[in-house]
């Protein structure tokens, strides 16, 4: 998706601005004003001249924050249980991961759900490998199965991948 | 309704509570910053969406919300600059061998 610094920049001052009047909640001249100021003035300074344009993956990113709410739910519970049983049955290792993302943004929202859930931490990135420690097996299962790297790569079409 | 919320607000204190007893009984950096992240992730999660429930539609419930995104995006950040830090400085993480 293409499109003009314009274009974005208008995007980008219109979310700032009903932020702003969300959270200021006063609608008299004067504090409308200085919001659709101040909501501009970020806009511009945050606006990547180089860049083409925003590229926002498809609307289906909505689906994926609730299935990602529940894979972080059960392991939750699952770490719960890990910390609170009187044994202590945790086994910590490092998974070197590899990933068939190739968009800078899919790689980001991987890194992210993979901190996210509970038990595992991505600890390096490079282009395309992932250092992540994990709590234990069961906890690691989520990475090494591909799970959540084939929701992101849904999530950014067919060209995302290998 | 209002019942709904609180047992929502109960659950996310019950994560931030085996939070706190995580980061105690953990052996390492690694594996106890596994424990704060879930103090973010569950027990944020569930006390805030109390909050947005017995709220109701106002809003305060969008001011709720945008801290819970807030929250979302900042947490992985976070835990992963500490691990990493503790990484690079050459920290050796606690394995079962060394239990």
């Amino acid at each position: 998706m293409k499109s003009s610094i314009y274009q974005s920049l208008a995007i980008k001052t219109l979310s700032f601005f009903l932020i702003w009047l969300l959270l200021s909640q006063s609608f008299d001249l004067l504090h409308m004003g200085m919001g659709i100021l101040a909501a501009f003035g970020v806009a511009w300074f945050n606006t990547d001249r180089t860049a083409s344009g925003l590229t926002i993956p498809r609307l289906r990113i909505v689906w994926y924050f609730p299935w990602l709410v529940g894979r972080i739910i059960q392991s939750g519970f699952h770490l719960s249980v890990l910390i609170l049983h009187p044994a202590l049955p945790i086994d910590p290792k490092w998974i070197l991961h590899r990933t068939k993302l190739r968009t800078d943004a899919g790689i980001v929202l991987l890194g992210n759900s993979i901190t996210l859930t509970p038990g595992t931490i991505t600890v390096e990135v490079d282009s395309q490998n992932l250092l992540v420690h994990a709590m234990d097996d069961k906890s690691a299962d989520d990475v090494t199965s591909f799970r959540i790297e084939q929701q992101i790569a849904g999530l950014f079409g067919e060209k995302g991948m290998e | 309704m209002s019942w709904v919320a609180l047992g929502l607000i109960l659950v996310g204190l019950f994560f931030l509570f085996v939070a706190a007893v995580g980061v105690l009984r953990l052996p390492d950096v690694f594996t106890r910053s596994h424990a704060v992240s879930l103090t973010d992730s569950l027990g944020a999660f569930f006390v805030l969406g109390g909050l947005a429930l017995y709220q109701g539609f106002s809003t305060n419930l969008f001011k709720i919300l945008i801290v819970l995104v807030l929250l979302l995006l900042l947490n992985p950040v976070i835990s992963h600059a500490t691990v990493r830090a503790a990484f690079r400085c050459g920290l050796k993480p606690w394995s079962k061998e060394d239990a």
